[in-house]
């Protein structure tokens, strides 16, 4: 037997199958965990945004258009949510002595792989919210200028410097002269 | 001149309307070129960022969700709402029953119940031995146009339809 679609899911949670829904947040809980990860940089918050990603989506399955394709639009509601947790948060301590480092070792080459992991993702930390947010949409959901403009409704021309002030952030981060 | 940062990076996103002419220029400036090689290696760095895994199943917290209200099937709910109309006829039948029996039964003290238990009982056993149906006993029952045998024969299936009903709701109960 075929396992059911993610519209199949979606259609039983509807008519409020609990279990349909758990196995739909089964299916794409790591994307919208890694996507809240990237932006927060903080595993704890990242798993309470993913959490709280999937309960709101709850809220609005029923006005979510059944013809598109879940995953992306479950990507770009969390990525919405981490924004705005970042910017409610925006008074509060630097977040820096609180994210996550990834202390576990291993073989050398492992570890040279997994350091290079934590300098993009504190690099990533580092941006401020709405180049992050940019960032997260363009790169590892592949949106383009126009949709990303639509989705944080704001203008193209602000995406277009959002993102290429990000990256000449980063790069100046990354790519520096050790 | 060179191409401007805006340039690079929209070349870079497929975003460009001047993808000729950018890369005559890059096949003829070596700083451009280096600059684009640059802004591709930060692509690529941002590409290779792995996935880390989940600590908790975030579904785990879903299952029980209870403002997820379960939706019974049509004939799951047809059958709970006939049992319920069954129930009300037989509440219906039944009070004129109680209405007349209850104020001649005579409650014991709890003395009395004490002392005589032993002739109680035996008087309940040779009641049930003796028992007639309440028509008998109380004459100003009410008269139904069917056989109270009948009757209670249609009680005793309602009953079971009843309890057959329950069962089915609390296995979907469990089940969600």
């Amino acid at each position: 037997m075929n396992a059911p679609t993610d519209r199949d899911l979606i259609l039983q949670a509807r008519r409020g199958d609990a279990e349909a829904y758990g196995d739909l947040v089964t299916r794409h809980q790591t994307s919208v965990f890694n996507v809240c990860y990237r932006i927060l940089h903080n595993r704890a918050d990242a798993e309470d945004l993913a959490q709280e990603t999937f309960i709101r989506a709850l809220d609005r399955l029923h006005t979510f258009d059944i013809e598109r394709e879940f995953s992306p639009w479950i990507r770009r509601v969390a990525a919405n949510l981490c924004l705005n947790h970042i910017e409610a948060q925006k008074p509060s301590a630097p977040l820096d002595e609180e994210r996550d480092e990834d202390k576990t070792q291993g073989p050398s080459e492992q570890v040279e792989v997994k350091e290079r992991s934590e300098q993009i993702r504190s690099a990533l930390a580092s941006l401020p919210p709405h180049y992050r947010i940019v960032v997260e949409l363009r790169h590892y959901q592949e949106l383009s200028y126009d949709e990303i403009a639509s989705e944080l409704n704001i203008p193209l021309s602000d995406v277009k410097s959002h993102l290429f002030r990000a990256r000449k952030l980063l790069a100046e981060k990354l790519h520096a002269p050790d | 001149m060179h191409l401007t940062n805006e340039q690079l990076n929209e070349y870079l996103d497929n975003a460009s309307t001047e993808r000729a002419e950018i890369e005559t220029h890059l096949d003829s400036c070596d700083e451009c070129a280096a600059r684009l090689s640059a802004l591709q290696a930060l692509f690529t760095d941002l590409d290779s960022l792995p996935d880390v895994e989940l600590s908790t199943n975030l579904a785990a917290r879903f299952s029980p969700r209870p403002s997820l209200t379960p939706q019974l099937p049509r004939w799951l709910t047809l059958t709970a709402t006939l049992q319920a109309a069954a129930a009300l006829v037989a509440l219906i039948v039944a009070i004129p029953f109680f209405s007349i029996m209850i104020p001649q039964i005579e409650t014991p003290s709890f003395t009395t119940w004490l002392f005589e238990l032993q002739s109680l009982w035996t008087s309940w056993l040779d009641t049930l031995s003796t028992f007639q149906l309440p028509i008998t006993q109380f004459p100003n029952l009410p008269a139904y146009p069917v056989e109270l045998s009948t009757l209670f024969i249609a009680l005793s299936i309602v009953s079971i339809f009843w309890i057959f009903g329950n069962g089915l709701l609390l296995r979907n109960h469990r089940h969600s």
